[in-house]
């Protein structure tokens, strides 16, 4: 067992509720996919969760610790060890960085390698992503979107976290490039063992993806279970809109990834 | 009604704010002040120790401060040691003489601005924007003093304007009609200078709003509906450009009050300008106070008069109030 | 940060225009103090390469002026003397940056004084003051902008990033700087120091109150800029990565305000050069004898001056190019302000294949 998390409640200062009663755990090498609608609490789950917000009750459990509870310092070790993929490549990324030093950055902040190391690790990482070494002089505007969110990926993997919270990740792609980024992820999990939280709207591309779906709206987890169980016997009203907003005529053709 | 209200109380804490700024500074110069009060041979010993007494020197501040305020809302500003007299009434009539110059050149010069900017927003990158960027960039390199300084000697070489004073020294016996031709010749080279000065900043703020505002899905729509040009520019595109310009609107008349002071004092016109100077040269302090308040106060009821404007113009404002 | 070739070409310009008043001491032929009581108010002399007699020169020269019989200020180009313009002459010792001793000059005369700009009323060169205004003026200029660039970057660094009861306060105090029309302030503030200070003095004066009064718009625009790149993305990519506060500002946020902050030095500049001239002009400023571009026109306040004398007018026109420039350099740098608009492009990922 790899990563347990439960939590409450966030509160903001008008005593907006983003979040009120979420609990849920993910497993190690496993994608839990959190589905929902705009506004449903998603993208302040994936904050609290790396460790950029607090919540106002709850705990985080991560590898047996409470992470709510640490210190600034090791709060900011903790988010080492969980990286976060934004929805707009175009706003994750320096745009006046070129793709090397945006790479280097996770590294360069830690101060413990050299630059020849961080760039060698950077090289590997491009690598696994499938981009060509020579981007790592170009500027992310001279980028297509699908390459930006590979350099987000490769920067990502940078401090090989050991869970990856990716926050509508694929949302703001074209659909071709949606799955040739999908499959780049599915990859990249066999290959090195990642946990992954996929925060997604899209019902289908979380069936694709996740060994266990859960249904988030108004900021609490109204339904969850297996992609077979969602998509076949869908209990909330919630997730049967969601599932009418997929413009596909079967979902027979879809699998759930082996385990 | 509530954003009345609002803006209201906003103005009011600004002068609050500006009067403690001036009061502070009074404050700080007394000691120095007197003593240089006391070098000076027209002012007898007794007034200054009168004037010690009642500027309560030997009072805690913030009593000095309420004692101040009150007397300045009953419209007392202290005293003026070089005219010896209040120094209210000295300055209001130079205040008339300012606000005459000022908004007539705010009027003219919006009045020139914004069909000059819409003008050239509509024929972007063409020969008419390219010679409006132009113009508004040679205005802009040539410092204002220059500007001033200029109008005037073309004004001597001419011989067709006065060079300087509000009235000429005959004005009195001039039938109305002849006063009003008189007080307008004396205006054409003030008002001159301060348009110039101010227009260029206008008109490229103006044609970058507008540009922006061109661009617009709901004109074209417009377009198609078959509206005329001129309806389309200054009833749909103009109001959805506002909001920036009126902020700019704002702006503008400080940068006009400040523009006035400095070409007041190059063409003689009687203003607050010359007024002010004289009063620093002989440093006749409450008349500098005064001064800076009265200016304050009409850039803060110009700007009031232009949150105004805003909720008039923009909807957008008039229901997120409502909401 | 990648120069566009507009703003290099605008920044080389000022460069040369900075270079020629900074070593006014070579370019001017005089010291800008030295009177010459018998030629007063002396129009420019001419140059010249053909003599009265038709003859072809290849050094040019000047005429000296003789007064006109009859009157006493008026001039005739007196076609006996003429004055061959010597360079590299050595003339009156300067010192170069005020450190290197020396006694060269671009141009000069033998015996005679060379008045390209005309002469004031105490007969000193105009050409030589007005370079050597120029620095006292240029430098009040950019030591003014730079404060006041500087202040409004912190404040508005804090107000931005901080947020809360700090923000509010210190954008509160702002709006009060901004709500004073900046000249009546300039004056008040002037006011409470004693009128006669050494140039020196008036010369910090100056700076510190325009600095002072200038802060509150830089300040704002900075605020923006931290707001709006505080919810970037990448900069909480770079706190997922463990950054501190002072990282994220350090390299992600405040790189932003740069050029929105040169774009304001840049524009600033012309404007304090302007606050400088305007008070010296009204004598609230340096003082004489030190010549700055404010003093040398105020004499222009005098009619009979405006009148006869137009040459004293031409400082004024010398100072366009230097506005000139910042302009062009404060519009390139503008319009380089936005690397970050980056669309997805669909032609992106065409051309180079996801």
């Amino acid at each position: 067992m790899k990563s347990y998390t439960r939590r409450k409640l966030a509160g903001h200062p008008e005593e907006v509720r983003a979040l009120d009663g979420v609990s849920f755990s993910i497993f190690r090498g496993t994608t839990l996919a959190i589905v929902g609608e705009s506004g449903s609490g998603k993208s302040t789950l994936a904050f609290c969760l790396a460790c950029l917000e607090t919540p106002t009750t709850g705990n985080i459990w991560f590898e047996e610790k409470d992470i709510v509870k640490l210190a600034e310092k090791e709060k900011r070790a903790i988010r080492c060890q969980i990286q976060l993929i934004f929805q707009d490549p175009a706003n994750s990324l320096n745009p006046r960085w070129k793709v090397l030093k945006i790479l280097n950055e996770p590294l360069a902040v830690q101060g413990n390698l050299s630059h020849a190391e961080m760039t060698s690790r950077a090289h590997a990482l491009l690598n696994q992503v499938g981009l060509p070494i020579e981007i790592e002089e170009k500027m992310p505007a001279e980028l297509s979107g699908g390459q930006r969110q590979r350099v987000a990926i490769a920067r990502a993997l940078m401090l090989e976290p050991k869970l990856l919270i990716l926050d509508e990740a694929l949302s703001a792609l074209d659909c071709s490039v949606q799955a040739q980024i999908a499959n780049l992820l599915v990859e990249l999990q066999e290959s090195l063992g990642m946990t992954y939280l996929f925060i997604s709207h899209d019902l289908a591309m979380a069936a694709h993806l996740a060994d266990e779906i859960a249904v988030m709206s108004h900021g609490r987890i109204v339904e969850q279970g297996s992609p077979e169980e969602i998509l076949k016997e869908p209990q909330s009203t919630v997730t049967l809109e969601l599932l009418a907003a997929v413009p596909r005529m079967s979902f027979s053709h879809l699998q759930a990834p082996e385990s | 009604m509530r954003y009345f209200l609002r803006r209201l109380r906003h103005a009011v804490f600004l002068l609050i704010g500006v009067s403690l700024l001036a009061f502070v500074f009074t404050a700080l110069a007394p000691g120095n002040y007197f003593d240089e009060m006391r070098l000076n041979p027209q002012i007898a010993p007794e007034t200054i120790t009168a004037l010690r007494t009642q500027y309560e020197l030997d009072r805690p501040m913030p009593i000095r401060y309420a004692h101040w305020v009150i007397s300045v809302l009953h419209g007392d500003l202290g005293f003026s040691f070089a005219y010896n007299s209040p120094v209210a009434p000295l300055l209001l009539v130079r205040a008339r003489n300012t606000l005459l110059l000022t908004v007539t050149a705010m009027l003219l010069a919006w009045g020139i601005a914004l069909p000059l900017g819409i003008w050239s927003a509509e024929h972007l990158g063409r020969l008419p924007d390219r010679l409006v960027s132009w113009g508004t960039a040679a205005l802009l390199v040539i410092p204002d003093l220059a500007l001033a300084l200029g109008l005037l000697v073309l004004a001597v070489k001419s011989g067709r304007f006065p060079t300087g004073g509000m009235v000429s020294l005959n004005f009195e016996s001039h039938s109305l009609p002849g006063k009003a031709y008189d007080l307008l010749l004396h205006m054409v080279l003030p008002i001159a200078a301060l348009v110039l000065s101010v227009l260029p900043l206008l008109v490229r703020h103006v044609r970058a709003a507008m540009v922006e505002v061109l661009d617009a899905p709901f004109l074209l729509a417009a377009e198609g509906h078959g509206i005329p040009r001129r309806t389309l520019l200054y009833l749909y595109a103009l109001p959805a450009a506002a909001n920036p310009l009126i902020s700019l609107f704002g702006f503008s008349i400080g940068t006009l009050l400040s523009g006035s002071l400095l070409i007041e004092v190059v063409m003689s016109w009687p203003g607050l300008g010359p007024f002010l100077l004289e009063a620093i040269l002989a440093r006749d302090l409450y008349v500098v106070i005064g001064g800076v308040l009265l200016s304050t106060l009409f850039l803060v009821g110009g700007n009031f008069l232009a949150d105004l404007l805003l909720f008039w113009a923009d909807p957008r404002i008039r229901t997120e109030m409502q909401a | 940060m990648r120069l566009s070739r507009k703003i290099s070409g605008w920044l080389v310009f000022l460069v040369i225009l900075h270079a020629i008043v900074i070593f006014a001491g070579f370019f001017a032929p005089y010291d800008p103090t030295e009177q010459d009581r018998k030629s007063p108010y002396l129009p420019p002399m001419r140059l010249h390469f053909v003599d009265a007699q038709g003859h072809f020169h290849a050094r040019p020269f000047v005429y000296s002026w003789k007064v006109r019989e009859g009157t006493f200020d008026q001039y005739d180009e007196d076609a006996a003397r003429l004055v061959p313009l010597q360079f590299l002459v050595r003339g009156a010792s300067h010192r170069l940056l005020g450190l290197l001793p020396s006694r060269l000059h671009l141009f000069g005369a033998e015996n005679e004084r060379i008045y390209l700009l005309g002469s004031d009323s105490y007969g000193r060169d105009q050409l030589s003051r007005f370079l050597y205004g120029g620095q006292v003026s240029l430098f009040a200029g950019l030591l003014g902008a730079g404060i006041t660039v500087f202040l409004g970057l912190v404040v508005g660094s804090v107000a931005g990033y901080f947020g809360g009861w700090r923000d509010d306060l210190l954008m509160r105090i702002s709006e009060l700087f901004l709500a004073l029309p900046w000249l009546y302030l300039l004056f008040a503030l002037r006011a409470f120091v004693p009128l006669a200070v050494s140039p020196l003095q008036a010369f910090f004066l100056i700076i510190a109150v325009v600095g002072a009064v200038g802060w509150a718009r830089p300040a704002r625009l900075v605020r923006g800029v931290v707001l709006s790149a505080k919810e970037r993305d990448f900069v909480r990519a770079a706190r997922g990565f463990g950054a501190t506060d002072g990282y994220l500002l350090r390299r992600h946020i405040l790189p932003q305000a740069s050029s929105v902050l040169l774009t304001q030095a840049a524009i600033l500049v012309p404007q304090f050069v302007l606050a400088e001239m305007t008070l010296s002009f009204l004598g609230l400023g340096v003082p004489e004898p030190v010549p700055s571009w404010g003093n040398l026109l105020s004499t222009l306040q005098q009619y009979s001056v405006l009148v006869s004398y137009w040459w004293m007018y031409l400082p004024a026109l010398l100072i366009v190019p230097f506005f000139l420039g910042y302009l062009g350099l404060g519009s390139g740098l503008q319009k380089s302000e936005e690397p970050e608009k980056m669309e997805r492009n669909a032609l992106g990922a065409l051309r180079d294949g996801v």
